[in-house]
């Protein structure tokens, strides 16, 4: 639901970047997104492009990997993927932060980010004194 | 910088820029800001989330009421753009700061941190803040509290804890409210408390009737206020 919000961010922050750089046009975004934020893949596409529309970032591609949730055990030290509660009187699989182990609460330590991993910015060679091609 | 790539073509330059920057860090540390200046001032911080209508409010009333001799309380009070609620917690003699988000779902660190502002820490003890309603949003944005309580009422049928799972990592109290309704609703409210401790094994629930105050002893316990 806060995806706007979200992309909002991302589109300003990876201007932000493409300016240091002196980027005339931004051509890729690399995004990781973890499967424990509540945030929606399509969702963020639809903001993104919306967004990106009078910016240097237009037409851009934004390519998202979706990354699996991970839960540490303080009692046992167990670290692995967050199980699946899978209790037939529920119907539906149910994700839980009870260790497969020892059973004791375990924590979440992967799987909330939303990272920036990359950006594929395009800008003009770098005027070299005597190129003679430039204008500068 | 240093893993940056340039690949050069003609007069073009495509260049690959590494940020590593996770926009979710940002509202963490913020919260984390929030928690230690709420700590150095001894002030114990409570969120409380929970859908439209779950009785967020009607609990808040009542954990004023049970609390005010003990402790010095201020209320931070989520809303789109009413101060509704706000004027109801401050018919119990408490400070209220509306925090009025205008179109966004939930309260965020930073909204908390200009909230945090307007009040003097040296007087309270006890900060309550009553999130947006929304079971959703709100659980992705620590505040900096100390304990998050999630509340959800027997009228929201009985699927509640296991369609938001997510949410009900992120807590530490869930309260079953409305639980004088629960025969009506055909709901019972202990399979509600074992789905949320299936979920996170550690959790507290209360069950509570936030219009007449039972049940609220047993939050404030599962508060350890």
């Amino acid at each position: 639901m806060h995806e706007l919000a979200m992309a909002t961010q991302l589109v300003e922050n990876v201007l932000e970047e493409a300016k240091k750089y002196d980027a005339k046009k931004v051509a890729e975004v690399h995004l990781t997104i973890g499967k424990l934020t509540f945030l929606g893949v399509e969702q963020m596409r639809f903001s993104y492009d919306i967004l990106t529309k009078d910016t240097i970032m237009k037409d851009s591609k934004l390519i998202i990997t979706e990354k699996d949730g991970v839960i540490e055990c303080q009692s046992c030290g167990y670290k692995g993927k967050v199980p699946i509660e899978d209790d037939p009187a529920y119907h539906v699989p149910v994700p839980t932060l009870r260790c497969p182990k020892c059973r004791e609460a375990a924590k979440i330590v992967e799987g909330k980010e939303c990272t920036i991993m990359s950006i594929r910015i395009l800008k003009q060679q770098e005027c070299k004194d005597d190129c003679k091609r430039c204008r500068c | 910088m240093t893993n940056n790539k340039e690949i050069v073509k003609g007069e073009e330059v495509t260049l690959e820029i590494k940020p590593g920057m996770n926009i979710l860090e940002v509202n963490k540390q913020l919260a984390q800001k929030n928690k230690e200046l709420l700590q150095e001032h001894n002030v114990k911080a409570i969120d409380i989330m929970g859908s439209i209508g779950a009785g967020k409010t009607s609990l808040i009333e009542q954990l004023v009421q049970a609390l005010k001799q003990k402790y010095r309380i201020a209320v931070f009070k989520g809303d789109l753009t009413t101060t509704i609620d706000a004027e109801r917690i401050g018919r119990h003699g408490v400070k209220v700061v509306t925090i009025n988000t205008g179109l966004e779902c939930h309260l965020d660190a930073n909204v908390v941190a200009r909230a945090v502002e307007r009040i003097s820490l040296q007087d309270i003890d006890l900060l309550i803040i009553e999130n947006v309603g929304n079971l959703i949003c709100p659980a992705e944005f620590p505040l900096g509290t100390e304990k998050r309580v999630v509340v959800v009422s027997v009228t929201e049928g009985p699927y509640m804890v296991l369609k938001h799972p997510f949410t009900f990592m992120t807590a530490d109290v869930m309260v079953v409210n409305k639980k004088d309704l629960a025969e009506i609703m055909k709901i019972d409210t202990s399979q509600l408390a074992k789905q949320a401790k299936d979920i996170k094994p550690d959790m507290k629930v209360a069950i509570t009737n936030a219009l007449t105050g039972e049940g609220i002893e047993d939050l404030i316990n599962a508060l350890e206020l």
